[in-house]
This record gives structure tokens, C-alpha cells and sequence, in this order.
């Protein structure tokens, strides 16, 4: 007997479900009231203040959204490996800075700012840019203006850079050579800032036009006691918040000619004696792949902190530690169950926690109370961040 | 306290400059002359830096501490002090060898480690190998005097896979400069 293949009898099948749905049209007669369905897509809404975006961690594309409230997943930003992610401050764009390669992992590269609809998340256009930086884990290799316009790609090729780019006409305008620096600091007003080797900040006036560029005094001793890069900036106050390895907290007026305030000992406004750089001391120190997340209306840095020695800065953190910036006092330390590599705060009103780790597992906290809310087994291994507060 | 110095930064840049330079361009003979500068005694305080290096326990880092210098598959081998990726020496490529088909970054993050065996210092070269898939083999990440991007050149974070063929990252090497002291 001659027998049929695999893809005769597939489809004969197939031809069957046709004859079948022509034979019998849609009706409203199936006993459990199940009614025939069409394919459609969902549109979401705009960032919301509980809103998490979890990047999906090395060598995975895509950026999740989650809502912290419920831990649900919202949706998943299209981003690529090594890619940044800013959300537009009017909450109707996000923004990704990304490189490809036209035949995969090879060919021609092609550096650009993807523009995605924040409710469909379809892809609106792309604007070429001409180089970026290559690497995981950062929120500040792209910024934005505070007001959306602009935006602030940095480069590096192996020479230090940042392209400016016009959101609005969705073209770029400048690179601007910025050596010895990176970290991107927004700056409204005046431009952007950033934290340099020689242990300054650099002020970058007017980087649409002639892009006028300032330093500092040297302030913090970038190799002996670096400056985390995944700072925290206070956009009502215009502040930045600075943490370094060994917990000297940093705060810095922003404008042309930024205000660097006389450090304090975070160890020491949780009562113990100010870490050290030095072998064998063993202490409480600040750490992970994204170290602090700040909620700018309480004013409450809040820190992943680890036992250890001086040069554990990667560490992940076994406790997060909430410093009220501006009284200087760690006023809750909460212990966590497992070791946490990112964090995250939501800026709304009753602010939630985001964790994750290294294997992808998702934690969301009550800031104020510890309270475990939600945990997501897959919610990303890679930089997590918050919706602005809109 | 300060653990480390900017003239053991300058000529860490130097010495790879000096390294991956033709030998006959201006460059390469000022960078070579530049790296040989730290030689000559300029300055009283430098001398008797580098004449007292504590090497003591006290005075070296967990990572120093507990390295060892017989396996350089292991993350805790003395050289990896500062690395961060897949060890080549796991990939099919070895501490100084990039594996069958990919391709040495002609430049790299640098890093000072201890040898155990001899207590000295010694500046190492971690250069991507680049143009395959990430090896997903012996992933280590040691941060000794590592710093943030603002000093690339003491940050492992960063894809050093430029002027490559192709900037995708395989696996990290440790080579071995030269003395660091």
C-alpha cells in the first residue's frame, strides 16, 4: 500500500480545516459559548509610575516592561544586545541606542537611535548616528534633555565621544570630543555633564551649537576610589547623587558650573567607622552591576550593599540600605533572601523595589516596608529601569 | 591611601602603545623612548616607591591573596587579577592565544597582578578575542584596581573588540607585558 508522508497527510489535514470552515460558516452555536476568533493587537498605555523596564541581560535581545504593582509583564521593548534604552520624558517615545551589523555578526555596522510608540510599541523610525560604546549594564551612556528634545549618545571608539541628536527633526547634529570622560550627567539648561579620569566633571554648555567645554576641581580620586557610574540624578532638585566604591556619598548642584558638595561616609550614617581602601579590612561596602536607585520625592538613596574588602565593587548586594540623602542617616536596612546584581526604585508615591540577579530571577519590594509583593522567574538578567515620574 | 600610581597608569598606555605600533613610525620610537623614561630616576619620592613594594599579606588583595599560578583555567590564576569574560584558555585558545578563527584586539584593558611565585607585579594585557559567539565557557570576573568607563583603560566591562573584522566577543586572553615595578 502506498503510504503518505508527513507532508502529504499535513496537508490533507490543513485542506480539511478549509472544506471544513467553507462547509460550515462561524456560528454562535457551540454549547460552552465559545465564539470563533480573529488575530488583533494590544495597545498599551503610556509609562506609568510603577513601571519597571528590565533589560534582558548579556547576549539577549529585548527590553520588559513590568508592572510593578501587579508583576505583570506589559510588554517588550525591541532592544538589542549592548543596547541603552531612555524614555521620553512626555512619555510618548521610547528611545533606543543600538548597533547591528548588517549580515548578523558580521558586515557592515550601523550605529543609530531606534524611535518606538510607547502605546504600540511599532517602530517609528531610526536615525543614524556614527559610532557608540560597546557595553552592557550602564543608564548612562544615553541621556536625554529634560525637556525630550535631545538626546546624548555616548561614544567610544576607542576615542572618547558623545553624539548629539535632534529627537524632534529625528536627525543627527555633532559629535563632541569629550576625552578622559564619560558617565552622562543631564545638565537642563545648559547642556550635559560627566565624571572624568583626572577626577573632575566636565561641562559640556550649549553641545547643540558650539559645545563649550568646562572641568571642575578635581573632586573624587577616579582609580583609587571610583565614582559609580549608574549615579542618580534628582530632576526637581537638579542634583546629582554620586556613590564611590569605598561609600562616600556625593551630591552636585547641576549647572554651568556644577556644585560639588564636601563628601560623607555612608558606613557612617549607618553608625560604623567609614570603609577603607585598604587589604584585610573587611566591612560593609557598596556594590553589584547597578549599585543604587534613588526616589527623588522622598529623597531616599537606596543602596545594595555586601560584606567585603575594598575592590569587591561588583559584588551583589545581600542587604540594600536606605539612605535619606540630605539628613545623612541610613534610616532602613532590609535583608535580602538572595544576592541581587541590579536595583531599582518606581518613582510614584508608594515606591516599589526592583531586583533581579545574574539567572534572570525578579523581586519587587515595598520601599518602605521590605515587604516582599511579587517574585517573576525570567524577568531579566540585565539593567533595570523606572518609569519617570510623570 | 593611595594603592596606585599614575606613572605605573602612563606606562601601562605606553608600553601597549609601544607595542602595537610599527616599528618605524615617529610614534612608536616616542613611545618607546616615553616607556623607557620610568627607568631613569627622576624623582626622589619615585625611587623610594618602587625600591619598597609590600608585598606582604597585609598589603595585597583577597584576589592576591589566594591566587596560584598552575592553572590558567581557574579564575583565581594570578593573571586574571582584573579580567572579565570567558577565559580563552577554556575556548580552545590558550593565556596568550586567541582560539582557531577569531581574532586578537590590538588593544585591551590592562590590569596589575601579583605573581605568587616570585611576589612581583606585573602588568597584564587583556585582549578580547573577537569574531565569534561568546565562549560560554569559564566565566570569570575579577575586579582588582578595575575602575568605571570614565578610565577605560582600567575597565572590563567594555567590548575592546576594535579594529577587528568583526567586533563580536569570543573570549578574553591575560598576556603578559612586563614588569610593573
Amino acid at each position: 500500500m502506498k503510504s503518505f508522508s508527513i507532508w502529504q497527510r499535513g496537508m490533507v489535514a490543513a485542506l480539511a480545516v478549509g472544506v471544513a470552515a467553507i462547509g460550515f460558516p462561524a456560528q454562535a452555536t457551540d454549547p460552552h459559548g465559545l465564539e470563533p476568533e480573529e488575530s488583533d493587537i494590544v495597545t498599551i498605555e503610556t509609562p506609568k509610575p510603577d513601571w519597571f523596564y528590565v533589560r534582558a541581560g548579556w547576549g539577549i535581545d529585548g527590553t520588559a516592561i513590568y508592572d510593578g504593582r501587579s508583576g505583570k509583564m506589559i510588554g517588550i521593548v525591541n532592544s538589542s544586545q549592548l543596547s541603552d534604552m531612555a524614555i521620553d520624558p512626555a512619555g510618548r517615545f521610547y528611545y533606543v541606542s543600538e548597533s547591528i551589523w548588517s549580515k548578523g555578526n558580521r558586515g557592515a555596522r550601523q550605529d543609530m537611535v531606534t524611535v518606538y510608540d510607547s502605546k504600540t510599541l511599532k517602530l517609528l523610525t531610526e536615525i543614524t548616528i556614527p559610532d557608540r560604546i560597546l557595553v552592557d549594564e550602564r543608564k548612562q551612556n544615553f541621556i536625554l534633555s529634560d525637556d525630550g528634545k535631545w538626546g546624548y549618545v555616548y561614544s567610544f571608539s576607542p576615542a572618547s565621544a558623545v553624539n548629539v541628536v535632534d529627537l524632534t527633526k529625528r536627525k543627527f547634529v555633532q559629535a563632541i570630543e569629550l576625552p578622559g570622560c564619560a558617565a552622562l550627567i543631564p545638565n537642563p539648561g545648559v547642556g550635559f555633564s560627566a565624571l572624568c579620569s583626572d577626577g573632575t566633571m566636565a561641562t559640556v554648555a550649549a553641545p547643540t551649537g558650539k559645545a563649550e567645554i568646562t572641568h571642575s576641581a578635581p573632586f573624587f580620586a577616579a582609580s583609587d576610589d571610583p565614582i559609580f557610574e549608574n549615579f542618580a540624578y534628582d530632576p526637581a532638585k537638579n542634583m546629582a547623587v554620586f556613590l564611590t566604591y569605598t561609600g562616600l556619598v556625593y551630591t552636585a548642584k547641576m549647572g554651568a558650573a556644577p556644585t560639588i558638595s564636601q563628601p560623607y561616609s555612608l558606613q557612617e550614617a549607618a553608625g560604623y567607622a567609614p570603609a577603607t581602601t585598604k587589604p584585610l579590612s573587611v566591612g560593609w561596602y557598596p556594590g553589584s552591576r547597578q549599585p543604587t536607585a534613588y526616589h527623588a520625592a522622598s529623597g531616599e538613596l537606596f543602596i545594595l550593599m555586601h560584606m567585603g574588602e575594598y575592590w569587591s565593587h561588583k559584588a551583589f548586594g545581600d542587604e540594600i540600605w536606605v539612605l535619606d540623602v540630605a539628613s545623612r542617616k541610613v534610616v532602613r536596612r532590609i535583608a535580602l533572601k538572595e544576592p541581587a546584581a541590579h536595583i531599582e526604585v518606581s518613582q510614584g508615591a508608594d515606591p516599589l523595589i526592583f531586583l533581579n540577579d545574574e539567572k534572570s530571577a525578579g523581586l519587587i519590594l515595598d520601599a518602605k516596608t521590605g515587604e516582599e509583593k511579587h517574585r517573576i522567574e525570567m524577568a531579566g538578567a540585565g539593567v533595570i529601569s523606572a518609569a519617570p515620574g510623570l | 591611601m593611595k594603592i596606585f600610581d599614575t606613572d605605573a597608569i602612563g606606562e601601562k598606555w605606553l608600553r601597549k602603545l609601544a607595542g602595537h605600533t610599527s616599528r618605524r613610525s615617529m610614534v612608536s620610537r616616542l613611545g618607546l623612548a616615553l616607556v623607557a623614561a620610568p627607568a631613569f630616576p627622576l624623582l626622589p619620592v619615585s625611587r623610594a616607591e618602587a625600591a619598597k613594594p609590600d608585598r606582604s599579606p597585609e598589603a595585597k588583595t583577597a584576589f592576591a591573596r589566594n591566587a596560584q599560578s598552575s592553572d590558567d583555567t581557574e579564575c583565581n590564576y594570578w593573571r586574571y587579577c582584573a579580567i572579565d569574560g570567558a577565559l580563552c584558555s577554556c575556548c580552545g585558545g590558550g593565556i596568550h592565544s586567541c582560539p582557531a578563527g577569531s581574532e586578537p584586539s590590538p588593544v585591551s584593558w590592562v590590569g596589575t597582578c601579583i605573581n605568587p611565585d616570585n611576589g612581583k607585579a606585573y602588568l597584564i594585557a587583556y585582549r578580547d578575542c573577537c569574531g565569534k559567539p561568546t565562549c560560554n565557557q569559564c566565566f570569570c570576573d575579577n575586579t582588582d584596581r578595575q575602575t568605571q568607563i570614565y578610565t577605560p583603560q582600567l575597565n572590563n566591562d567594555i567590548i575592546w573588540c576594535f579594529g577587528t573584522q568583526s567586533m563580536q566577543y569570543h573570549c578574553s586572553t591575560a598576556v603578559l607585558v612586563g614588569g610593573a615595578e
